[in-house]
């Protein structure tokens, strides 16, 4: 009763051996170790006692009748058998080839998307000559004819900045600007 | 239905676990049965660790033996069928200890209690002090227990209630022995501090 007060540690170097030691694990040396030690060392010894005794009260299964395994047992498999019917139906079909469904989709993915990446790629170019070549003749020359004007119109500002420039001469200007 | 596995030959019964589980990856879950029977105390029982609540236990042990039978196929032999399993167990238990945040104490003497006729199946072995002094002791303990970080719980219960070898617990918890060594040291010299008045 006067172990109550205090908590009496085993030694710091063994606490985790002794543990291993009671459970039956840790190597021959460690467990020759353990033995040689708690022979002459009363506060391990003590803590080897008392894992002797608590941890198996600790452990102890409680009793269950076998009627409670019995519909333990009745209603777990029931639970089971009613998934077993629950589940997909092209879960099934896909089981039996598992191994290797899975590189085969994947190569036929990737072959499906090939073939239509090209094929839509074929008929945007096809898409995208065709227009163009319905537009007639006179509107095309009007539009080349468009840009010559526009190129025009650029050269009319380029005055203009050099008459709000005052008449100062850049250096692009020529021996007579 | 009939509680009895329904393949009535006696070598069926004798099968190892990983033979069974080739059955059920062949498409004959029906052997599946024989796993359940086999499993299905240490299932409960450590749910009940776990839980401390029969109900509780009974339903997340299922729902791991449900999982197993729906994930049977990804099953790959790397580790043996009950590590895999009693990871199963132990995750889902964790899960609920987590989503739950504290665990209700009930001892599984209180069922006998609530069915005197099955009393006598109780174990009757040890004295009626004794008894009263494990009771107790049990109750402290399995306080302890709760308050205890998830990994050195798990390692403890593995080692102490279902005597799994560190190595198989290493397995189980998907870390190294020595480190499943360190859990369990840390569990049992706080139980053995908690539960010092009663040594």
């Amino acid at each position: 009763m006067e172990r109550k007060q205090t908590l009496e540690t085993a030694c710091r170097d063994f606490e985790e051996d002794l543990v291993l030691y009671y459970y039956g694990d840790g190597s021959e040396a460690e467990r020759s170790r353990v033995e040689v030690h708690t022979r002459t060392c009363a506060r391990c010894h003590r803590f080897l006692d008392d894992l002797r005794r608590l941890l198996p009260q600790m452990a102890q299964p409680e009793s269950l009748p076998q009627s409670f395994w019995d519909g333990y047992y009745r209603e777990t498999v029931a639970k089971i058998a009613a998934q077993r019917e629950r589940s997909p139906w092209w879960r099934n079909l896909l089981t039996p080839m598992r191994a290797w469904a899975v590189p085969v989709f994947a190569s036929a993915a990737v072959a499906v998307l090939v073939v239509g990446l090209l094929i839509g790629r074929g008929g945007w170019n096809a898409q995208s000559g065709g227009p163009r070549a319905n537009i007639p003749q006179e509107i095309l020359t009007d539009a080349s004819q468009l840009e010559f004007f526009n190129s025009m119109d650029m050269i009319e500002s380029l005055t203009a900045l050099e008459t709000l420039d005052g008449g100062k001469t850049g250096p692009w200007a020529g021996p007579n600007g | 239905m009939s509680w009895q596995p329904s393949m009535d030959n006696q070598n069926s019964q004798e099968l190892r676990d990983e033979e069974l589980v080739a059955l059920c990856q062949q498409g004959q879950g029906q052997y599946f049965d024989f796993l359940v029977r086999k499993y299905m105390e240490k299932a409960f029982r450590i749910a009940f660790d776990f839980t401390r609540d029969k109900e509780e236990a009974k339903d997340l042990s299922q729902e791991a033996f449900l999982r197993a039978f729906s994930r049977i196929k990804q099953f790959d032999g790397r580790s043996t069928f009950y590590t895999w399993f009693y990871r199963l167990v132990v995750n889902l238990c964790l899960d609920y200890a987590r989503r739950k945040g504290r665990v209700r104490w009930q001892s599984l003497d209180a069922i006998v209690e609530e069915n005197p006729e099955r009393a006598e199946l109780a174990d009757s072995s040890s004295a009626p002090e004794q008894q009263a002094m494990a009771g107790e002791a049990k109750r402290r303990a399995h306080s302890t227990l709760k308050s205890m970080p998830d990994k050195q719980r798990t390692a403890f219960l593995l080692r102490n209630h279902q005597g799994l070898p560190i190595a198989d617990i290493a397995k189980v918890m998907k870390t190294t022995e020595a480190t499943v060594r360190v859990y369990l040291h840390r569990a049992v010299a706080a139980l053995r501090q908690s539960l010092l008045e009663f040594v």
